[in-house]
């Protein structure tokens, strides 16, 4: 198995952009196309903003843990924050009509849509995260 | 309606484009443009800056999203407050050229079931208005 390249950087969305950036251009230079750099940006994006926001819940003190691997076949990422966790399954589902008109809750959602694979663990506060590259 | 690109060619790696909202205020509407990429570091200054064009006295807002080639689910709450303001004040916000890739976004989220979305601005602005 593959050993993951780690970045950790400080509770900051201007931080999070670093393990972004870098694993895009790795995306770029494996060959995957638009349609996937894009998903795997979106998802990114989801992840560290959740870690940010609701693991971390803002505490500048803490940090974002980003482990991942890009072959030309895949990517992997995993996105673990220092928060207690939550239950992916109590999230109401956002294209719901009851929650159409809700500002929040699309972010695990588009994750679960642009990927092939989502995976929680932790208690909720880590989230493995797989494109392949078709 | 727009269809996905089901096949691109890598283009290598193509960092965030500066965001930026720019509003004209015309008689029928106010008007706002979107370009770049709304990430997740500046995707909140949408939603604010919706939210206070939607509690003025405009019956209409069009946001032209041509320039657009990202934005994130922050972004999108942003401009569901900026509707749900907007529907406060009896008002609507209408959506504009979408790229392929938003497009999609929309309509995975059904987003596209709050918004009317039209391919071009003068086809936005000459629409009717919706039943209250």
């Amino acid at each position: 198995m593959q050993e993951l390249k780690e970045i950790i950087v400080p509770n900051d969305l201007m931080a999070a952009k670093r393990p972004e950036e870098v694993i895009l251009r790795e995306v770029a230079e494996c060959s995957f196309c638009d349609n996937a750099a894009f998903a795997i940006k979106l998802a990114l994006e989801e992840a560290m903003t959740n870690a940010f926001r609701h693991g971390n819940r803002r505490d500048p003190s803490k940090h974002i843990t980003v482990q991942y691997d890009v072959t030309k076949d895949r990517v992997e990422i995993v996105v673990q924050d220092e928060g207690d966790g939550f239950d992916p399954d109590q999230i109401p589902d956002p294209t719901q009509f009851e929650f159409i008109d809700r500002p929040h809750g699309r972010g695990i959602m588009l994750m679960r849509s642009y990927l092939d694979e989502v995976v929680f663990s932790d208690g909720g506060s880590s989230v493995r995260l797989v494109k392949h590259n078709r | 309606m727009m269809a996905m690109q089901t096949e691109e060619l890598n283009g290598g790696y193509k960092g965030d484009k500066p965001f930026s909202i720019e509003v004209e205020h015309r008689p029928e509407a106010v008007v706002v443009w979107l370009a770049g990429s709304c990430t997740m570091t500046v995707a909140a200054q949408l939603g604010e800056r919706l939210v206070q064009l939607a509690s003025e006295p405009a019956p209409l807002i069009v946001v032209d999203m041509a320039g657009l080639d990202f934005i994130e689910s922050t972004g999108l709450g942003g401009l569901v407050a900026g509707y749900l303001r907007s529907r406060r004040y009896r008002n609507e916000v209408r959506l504009v050229s979408l790229q392929p890739s938003i497009h999609h976004l929309f309509e995975l989220t059904r987003l596209t079931q709050l918004f009317r979305v039209f391919d071009t601005l003068d086809d936005a602005l000459a629409a009717e208005p919706i039943g209250p």
